[in-house]
């Protein structure tokens, strides 16, 4: 799944460590969201859209899942 | 995060009470076996017994330096409870496998009084079974 994970950290100037430790995960946790590799459950998807102060659809591509 | 405090704390004295025990079994093994008791499975207890007494004593300084710090803590309590890690653990297999393999050594460990064969058969299995389990997290770990 994509998500705009990057792109936010970079506007918000923070780390995955910063992320990862707010967030409550694993900085490789943040990683593996970030590159696609690992799905982050509905709570933790909640978690990182309300840090960004975002919805989660605006976080997260989930355009795959439209058909 | 109070919660988890206090679980290190009972973590803590658990281990520490480990350690005592192992410190003497040590001292047990070392100045009160008797010469003729000292074969192949003597040794395997003996490398056994401190590894459990160092690895308690580690976790019991991780612990300590936790308590210590907030951000430690913090770090420590997230990747205990990292959703990523926990779903691989199960996928490998994990918290079943420590069970059966801890059961089986000490079954082995006991049977080694009896039957120097039996002994080494589930010595093998435990660490074979363990080895594999290792191996599906680490592929898991690339995976995910």
């Amino acid at each position: 799944m994509n998500t705009k994970i990057p792109d936010l950290r970079k506007e918000k100037k923070i780390s995955q460590e910063e992320l990862a430790l707010a967030v409550g995960v694993t900085r490789q946790t943040i990683t593996s969201i970030e590159v696609g590799k690992y799905t982050a459950s509905l709570p933790l998807a909640y978690k990182i859209s309300r840090y960004f102060g975002l919805k989660i659809e605006e976080v997260f591509d989930f355009s795959e899942y439209n058909d | 995060m109070e919660v988890y405090r206090r679980k290190l704390k009972r973590r803590i004295w658990l281990l520490s009470v480990l350690v005592l025990f192992s410190s003497a079994l040590g001292v047990y093994d070392v100045f009160f076996q008797t010469d003729i008791s000292k074969d192949g499975i003597f040794c395997f207890q003996c490398g056994l017994n401190t590894a459990i007494g160092i690895i308690a004593a580690v976790q019991i300084i991780r612990c300590r330096g936790a308590l210590s710090n907030d951000e430690k803590l913090k770090i420590q309590f997230n990747k205990e409870n990292d959703e990523r890690l926990i779903a691989i653990r199960a996928k490998a297999g994990m918290p079943m496998l420590m069970v059966t393999s801890i059961t089986i050594i000490v079954v082995a460990i006991i049977a080694g009084y009896f039957n120097t064969v039996i002994f080494i058969t589930l010595v093998s299995a435990a660490l074979f079974q363990l080895i594999i389990g290792l191996l599906i997290k680490l592929l898991y770990m690339k995976k995910m």
